[in-house]
């Protein structure tokens, strides 16, 4: 086992480098290059400083050389490990030089600082989500499968189908529209993550002269509710229907049935032996879930005016902006590897059959 | 869409005839069945000139004359598959004609057909037509392009809001009917869940099922790419494409199938991998069939179930994607599109209902209808998971 994980995380470095060949490829395909508007301040800039900013940019960048150059330029910076150039002009291999994600064109400022703010709220968004998600999915799953045509599990099943065709716009238009906006009921903000005044509230709720004092938890919070339920309720229906079908097919298989016939406890039968056997499909999208972290925050974020990393993604291939994009595809590119990784070696744990050797 | 794939006739008929039963799945064939009413007759449905008016004693159709190529090859497709269907011949041949039907409708179509460049909509509201002795107007007369600014729209209006004119469900921004543009709409949605799934489907069954049953050295190269190809967001890919060659509904259709493949590969190769090893698929190796019979006439059919669970929210994800792009701005430029309606809800400071309700209702109501479809297709083929078999166990 040891020499496979070994093996699973060298053959990550080609993969990484495929996945920024593509993108390079693609971006470096499309034409146009930096123009005006991707840099800061473009707009209100004179020609000839334009102009030479652009040169700037163009050489700081390599713009001006083939791509295959410029890809292997950029793959030297990025790399922890890689040639440097002293001041005299002389190269060296260097172990210890440091990844430099580059400066983003938009901003003007390093990738590597725009990425450390947005992440830690992406992150958030999502950690919160995900636990809630899997325990009412497997709970859901589970009871209408054991109770297979009765009540629960004709309407759950019709609910689940439901839900997960609600598109998350949708959900997130109207839920901002009814319970945000100043037409209907105004109960939870309209965008961000916590209120201005709030950032210099003490942490936790409590009373003071004033009255009551939120604090800075609860406007978080109250901030967050929105945008969980955009961001869970599509994947805890889909969860929820993929536990009912999986636990379904296991449930009378002779093995299930032996365990009935030896006297087990219909739970422990459940829970040990179909339960087990039924979590290979539910570990197949559990893989996905790391790069969902971007993919599904994207929508809600633009929403709700949060701004994390799906939001930073979207103004990045907007304004085509080269190295902010290839930066966020390095990342939720090595997230991915990473899901991948855990789903592959859980497969071994839940299901003996499955062997890579 | 989720056709099982399956090699005799009386196993597909089988199933057709099971998928049926349901109440669910008569539903989403209905809504999918008006959607593509609606898609073949929208110039017919909802459009600014007359279908038919009488002018001096004239008759004419002001309505073909405006149709586009576009619109020509539509309804010679849906006619021809009415046709076809009727044939008494296999399926294999029926689809035959039909693809050399529509590529021969489609050339004809792009000789003939020349709708003028210019559509200007106020002269449909000027006295040429309506100084006439009687003309018949389609359902909804506003055409999807048409922005009603000679009828002094100011955009965004609620349903039956403005003096004059009604519109069922309002205006969007630019002051345009949104019941027509979704009745236009209903062409991109349908198109793009179609096409792209089944490309989607097409590779990831192919490489997924290599992949499994050779397991080894081919399932590493597979999976390399199957990750390198789910790690790209469809995002940049698709608007780094739509840059180099335009904004093409086409091409977005390629590159939501090219880039979700990978997912069916996924799960075609989880399950040949448990099945490799099975007596069956050892006893048709040992029996010396070829290659594509053993991997999808005996193991495909067998590890096809949790294959269809993510078919039937594959074709609703793909429709998903493109409404999703054009919420974002990312869409196809000029076509109406429900997912750009429905970013109209919120981009002005006040909440309008009725961008939200409509369009958005329309890609939950296809999104829905695929998934019990899909569902039902599933009961269908591993009647073992059926709801209806009853609660025995």
């Amino acid at each position: 086992m040891l020499t496979y994980l070994l093996r699973r995380l060298l053959l990550m470095v080609p993969t990484l480098l495929g996945i920024t060949i593509v993108v390079f490829t693609v971006m470096a395909a499309s034409p146009g290059g930096i123009s005006a508007q991707t840099l800061v301040g473009g707009m209100d800039m004179k020609p000839q400083e334009k102009q030479a900013l652009l040169d700037y940019y163009n050489k700081r960048y390599g713009l001006d050389q083939p791509a295959p150059l410029q890809y292997l330029r950029w793959l030297n910076n990025v790399s922890p490990v890689g040639f440097v150039t002293d001041e005299q002009g002389h190269k060296s291999f260097s172990l210890r030089k440091g990844m430099d994600l580059g400066t983003s064109f938009q901003y003007g400022r390093p990738v590597a600082d725009i990425l450390a703010e947005r992440i830690p709220v992406t992150l958030l968004l999502n950690l919160v989500t995900i636990p809630f998600t899997y325990a009412l999915a497997i709970w859901i799953g589970m009871k209408s499968a054991t109770e297979r045509g009765g009540a629960f599990d004709v309407g759950s099943s019709l609910a689940m189908l439901g839900l997960w065709s609600i598109p998350t716009m949708l959900a997130g238009v109207l839920l901002l529209g009814f319970f945000a906006n100043v037409q209907y009921f105004q109960w939870f903000p309209t965008a961000g993550l916590s209120a201005r005044e709030a950032l210099d509230m003490p942490f936790l709720p409590h009373c003071d002269d004033s009255g009551f004092v939120r604090g800075f938890l609860l406007d978080r919070i109250w901030h967050l509710v929105l945008p969980v339920i955009c961001l869970s309720y599509g994947g805890f229906a889909a969860l929820a229907k993929l536990t009912r079908t999986s636990i379904l097919e296991n449930l009378h298989a002779d093995y299930a049935r032996t365990a009935r016939a030896k006297g087990l406890a219909e739970n422990d039968v459940l829970w040990k032996h179909v339960f087990r056997n039924s979590l290979l499909p539910l570990i197949t999208v559990s893989a996905g879930l790391l790069p969902s972290l971007l993919a599904g925050s994207l929508i809600v974020e633009n929403i709700f005016s949060i701004n994390g990393m799906g939001q930073l993604a979207v103004e990045a291939v907007k304004g085509r902006d080269r190295e902010l994009v290839l930066s966020i595809t390095w990342i939720s590119g090595f997230l991915t590897l990473i899901g991948y990784l855990i789903a592959d070696f859980c497969y071994t744990l839940a299901d003996p059959r499955v062997s890579y050797d | 869409m989720t056709k099982p794939v399956v090699s005799r006739q009386s196993f597909a008929a089988r199933i057709w005839r099971r998928t049926l039963d349901g109440v669910g799945v008569k539903f989403g064939l209905a809504w999918v069945g008006v959607l593509v009413l609606f898609a073949v007759i929208a110039p017919f449905l909802a459009n600014s000139m007359p279908l038919l008016m009488s002018k001096n004693g004239e008759i004419t159709f002001p309505v073909l004359r405006y149709l586009s190529i576009e619109d020509a090859w539509i309804l010679a497709a849906f006619f021809i598959a009415l046709a076809v269907s009727r044939l008494p011949l296999q399926g294999g041949a029926k689809f035959a004609i039909f693809l050399a039907g529509t590529a021969v409708a489609a050339l004809i179509a792009n000789l003939t057909v020349q709708p003028p460049a210019l559509v200007i909509y106020d002269d449909f509201r000027g006295p040429e037509y309506t100084q006439v002795d009687w003309k018949i107007m389609p359902p909804i007369p506003y055409a999807p392009g048409d922005y009603l600014r000679d009828l002094g729209s100011k955009g965004l209006e609620a349903p039956f809001a403005s003096e004059g004119h009604t519109h069922w469900m309002g205006t969007e921004e630019n002051g345009a009917d949104v019941l027509s543009r979704m009745i236009h709409a209903s062409r991109i949605a349908l198109s793009i869940g179609f096409i792209a799934t089944g490309i989607a489907l097409a590779i990831g069954i192919v490489v997924g099922g290599l992949m499994g049953y050779f397991s080894g050295v081919v399932d590493m190269l597979g999976m390399r790419l199957v990750e390198i190809f789910e790690d790209i967001p469809t995002l940049f890919l698709l608007l780094t494409f739509v840059a180099f060659f335009g904004r093409s509904l086409y091409m977005m259709m390629v590159i939501i199938g090219v880039t979700g493949w990978s997912g069916y590969a996924r799960y075609v190769r989880t399950e040949f991998l448990k099945l490799r090893k099975q007596d069956y698929v050892q006893a048709a190796i040992a029996s010396g069939l070829p290659l594509p019979s053993i991997l999808f006439r005996h193991m495909l059919p067998n590890g096809v179930a949790p294959l269809l669970v993510a078919v039937s929210f594959g074709v609703a994800g793909a429709i998903l994607s493109e409404a999703t792009l054009s919420f974002l701005g990312l869409g196809v430029v000029d076509a109406p599109s429900w997912g750009a309606m429905l970013d109209q809800a919120v981009k002005s400071s006040t909440f309008n209902w009725w961008m939200a309700v409509f369009p958005g209702g329309a890609i939950f109501m296809t999104v829905f209808a695929y998934n019990l479809i899909g569902e039902a297709f599933r009961d269908a083929i591993d009647p073992k998971l059926s709801r209806r078999n009853g609660g025995e166990s």
